[in-house]
């Protein structure tokens, strides 16, 4: 009998082995550069103070993710078919134009992430930015979906530099759980800022084109969704638990020792150096470098996902460059202007793109969560897997404080002086 | 000539020159005529939607539409699953193009505009699938219609002939009202037809399936990855499923049986014919990478006293796929392999000579057990076409074939 149950525990685990991947990888991404400055800059600040808004924020990501991953399962279509068949050409084309001009911001940033991550160790972004854009090029257009998935999986891995960094810098663990439990809210409008800044920096539209995506291409069936579903889960939670490490490290060492403003993510695996030592100081280096590197590949694979599902052109990282022209061109046009615009402008030159591109993010989040929402409520396209009247409320109420604190956020750009959602 | 997008919310009036509404779908009944535009749908300022039959439209241009009747003659629209709906049915969605076997979204519909005793009749021409049609139904509303057109043809016009698309319906009892079929895919080429099915969701691709004959889908699954094949097979009524592995040879049939959970693979075998489903058991017994999981059991097999003639006679009656009839195997009373003869050589000998005096050079085989990088260099050292596979004393169990070790090697790279 209990070999009985080891071997159904087998199978079971097989076919999670098999279906993992699209959630797991496209929530770690979420910890791409910008995020992890927010999440130093949030810990560095504020201390410990802000932990507790992870668990929410993480409630929201899986409810947000989870309802794509089934999308994807039930049709068999990414995101971008489904709005283009229900909304029509004019509404999706725009969409993929606003996310063509928000993930190119991203990706100008994640490389400007890999060359601040690079200079703490002292190499130029001459060097490592060129080799990384080609690098992550290589990868999607040399490698079948099996291989770039793996690697992927494997950068997942190594977010574990910020845990490891985090133990360095011997925070008060007591404190810690407790800030992470307990609410504590303050009415000042930096902090709550701050606030914002960190759920921007969570939940972002490509997000959902992409996990839609890699899920079909993944070819899930309907009868395994439950452990997609579960995909989606530890993907989320292990994202927010890497931000937790991240959030605590910075209060462990920058907060307690009152450096309290840093400017970009570099500036904190620095000022782990003298506090916490070399080695926390390196690892923190390390993951920021990993997660840039690994954010600029899956930043421009979603965009180009999305524009030739919306227009009806082949895409698939199976398929050859012959076969998907567009899709190819979409993908090297973004790496190599989000790397030429590192190279070439100056950091001053970059911020008006960054800036534009988290404008463009927040006017569109709102477009796609809605449109998810219908779409997903569709008895004939999702059956009987569209959304419970419980699980509804939930899911529109997360939405609508979402888009609600995306839209303060694009506020808050336009004054000088913010760069929280960074 | 008349897009689709210039027809949208195009303004109706009656034969009083009462304003009626704008034009929100076009209607076509496949059952009378597939390409003529039966009925055109009004949605009126009050939110109604009427229904103008085709007799009823006196004439329609890009400015406006006028009916021939007064408008309390118009009846209200009912909604049909029976009729193919432009908008909602075409546009935007995926199609087949036949011709240049290629899976396409659709951007515009192309209407001819036919006077017809007494009133006019829209026929569809063509879907556009070009950029042409695109920056259409981007600028569609916001520009005028003539400033539209010379905008657009500047850009390239791709369209492909009504004839040569193939709606993609997966709801079954939809696709009989709508008389769509799959004529016309069905005569492309399996490896086309696979390369089109790799392109569609799961149920789009069923529905292709179940509308080929049991054996033009075995060849097209053929040709799709493994893991999609299992996937597809698994998702189509058992019945059906086991028809088209019946069809395909026994090895592709046992590779695809073993992605399958174990419960699904036993009841598609048990629906399977006897012989057929007994052929891929055997081989689904071999480890893989061993030659016996590479191997067919679709071979043609004569006594090693057989002449000639009697091997033309007996080649009558294979039905197996034809890869493995290059090569003929001759076995003694025992089964035991003891000789080989190629197709070519039965071919150019007199009738009445015995085959074992046709074969050339040692005989090759290769035990089942033995691993596939063994089985490609034999391929490769003899220049072989078909390798007989053999168990521990010699008795024929099944053949490679050249097809399986080529995608082997090609796997590898």
């Amino acid at each position: 009998m209990p070999q009985k149950k080891f071997q159904h525990f087998r199978t079971r685990l097989f076919i999670f082995l098999a279906v993992v991947g699209p959630g797991i990888i496209t929530a770690n991404v979420d910890n791409d550069a910008g995020g992890i400055y927010t999440y130093s800059l949030a810990g560095a600040a504020y201390g410990y103070s802000l932990l507790w808004t992870l668990i929410p924020i993480t409630v929201a990501l899986i409810v947000v993710q989870e309802m794509v991953a089934r999308m994807g399962v039930v049709t068999g279509k990414g995101l971008a078919d489904l709005i283009r068949e229900e909304y029509g050409f004019r509404i999706t084309f725009i969409l993929m134009i606003l996310l063509l001009v928000t993930d190119l911001g991203n990706t100008i940033s994640e490389f400007a992430g890999l060359a601040s991550g690079m200079s703490v160790v002292g190499v130029s972004r001459y060097i490592c930015v060129p080799l990384g854009a080609l690098i992550v090029w290589g990868l999607v257009v040399e490698g079948t979906h099996k291989l770039v998935e793996r690697v992927f999986l494997v950068a997942c891995l190594f977010y574990i530099a910020y845990p490891l960094s985090c133990f360095l810098a011997r925070p008060n663990w007591t404190l810690a759980f407790l800030n992470t439990v307990k609410p504590a809210f303050h009415f000042d409008f930096p902090y709550i800022y701050m606030i914002i800044g960190l759920v921007g920096t969570t939940i972002a539209p490509w997000m959902q084109f992409y996990l839609q995506s890699a899920v079909v291409e993944k070819g899930v069936k309907i009868k395994n969704y439950a452990y997609s579903r579960w995909d989606v889960i530890v993907g989320c939670i292990v994202t927010d638990v890497v931000a937790l490490f991240i959030i605590v490290a910075c209060a462990a060492t920058l907060y307690a020792s009152g450096q309290r403003e840093i400017h970009d993510a570099s500036e904190a695996a620095i000022a782990l150096g003298p506090l916490a030592g070399r080695a926390a100081s390196l690892l923190f280096a390390f993951g920021l470098c990993n997660a840039s590197l690994f954010s600029a590949c899956i930043l421009p694979l979603a965009t180009a996902y999305c524009v030739c599902e919306g227009l009806g052109l082949e895409s698939g990282i199976n398929k050859r460059l012959r076969e998907a022209p567009a899709f190819y061109s979409l993908y090297t046009g973004l790496i190599v202007l989000g790397a030429l615009a590192v190279i070439l402008l100056s950091e001053q030159k970059q911020i008006p793109i960054i800036l534009l591109s988290q404008v463009v993010n927040g006017i569109l989040l709102p477009f796609v969560l809605i449109f998810m929402l219908r779409l997903v409520n569709r008895k004939d396209l999702m059956g009987d897997y569209q959304n419970t009247r419980t699980f509804n409320i939930i899911a529109w109420t997360t939405c609508i404080v979402m888009i609600a604190l995306t839209l303060v956020a694009v506020a808050a750009t336009f004054f000088p002086g913010n760069h929280l959602t960074g | 000539m008349i897009y689709f997008t210039e027809l949208e919310n195009l303004p109706v009036y009656d034969v009083k020159g009462h304003y009626m509404g704008r034009l929100v779908d076009l209607v076509v009944d496949s059952s009378q005529d597939a390409l003529r535009v039966a009925a055109y749908l009004i949605k009126t300022r009050k939110k109604n939607t009427l229904c103008i039959t085709h007799e009823q439209m006196q004439s329609i241009s890009v400015r406006a539409g006028q009916t021939s009747v007064p408008q309390e003659a118009v009846r209200c629209y009912s909604p049909d699953e029976g009729l193919m709906h432009i908008k909602k049915d075409v546009l935007d969605q995926q199609i087949i193009d036949v011709n240049n076997r290629k899976v396409v979204r659709v951007n515009d519909v192309d209407f001819d505009i036919q006077p017809t005793d007494g009133h006019t009749e829209l026929r569809i021409l063509a879907v556009n699938v070009g950029w042409g049609a695109a920056i259409r139904r981007l600028l569609q509303g916001i520009l005028a219609k003539h400033v539209i057109r010379q905008i657009s043809g500047l850009m390239s016009s791709k369209t492909i002939p009504w004839g040569f698309v193939n709606l993609i319906e997966s709801d079954p009892a939809r696709r009989v009202k709508l008389r769509i079929s799959f004529d016309r895919l069905a005569s492309l080429h399996p490896a086309d037809i696979a390369e089109i099915l790799e392109e569609l969701s799961r149920q789009e691709q069923k529905a292709v399936i179940e509308s080929l004959d049991d054996e033009t889908a075995a060849q097209a699954i053929s040709e799709i990855p493994t893991k999609m094949q299992a996937d597809l097979l698994e998702s189509m009524p058992a019945e059906k499923a086991a028809d088209v592995l019946e069809e395909m040879p026994a090895d592709e049939a046992a590779d695809i049986l073993q992605e399958m959970p174990p419960e699904t693979s036993a009841e598609l075998l048990a629906d399977m014919e006897k012989e057929e489903a007994k052929d891929v058991r055997d081989l689904l017994g071999f480890e893989e990478n061993t030659a016996g999981a590479l191997m067919t059991t679709d071979f043609i097999v004569l006594g090693d006293s057989a002449t000639v003639e009697g091997a033309i006679v007996g080649l009558k009656y294979y039905e197996g796929p034809l890869e493995s009839v290059h090569v003929v195997l001759l076995v003694n009373k025992d089964m035991i392999l003891t000789g080989s003869v190629t197709l070519a050589r039965i071919l150019l000998a007199e009738a009445k000579t015995p085959l074992s005096q046709l074969t050339s050079g040692p005989l090759i085989s290769v035990n089942a057990h033995a691993d596939n990088k063994s089985v490609v260099d034999l391929f490769h050292k003899y220049n072989l076409v078909v390798l007989p596979v053999v168990d521990e004393v010699g008795r024929m169990l099944g053949v490679v074939t050249a097809d399986d070790v080529l995608e082997l090697v090609i796997q590898r790279k």
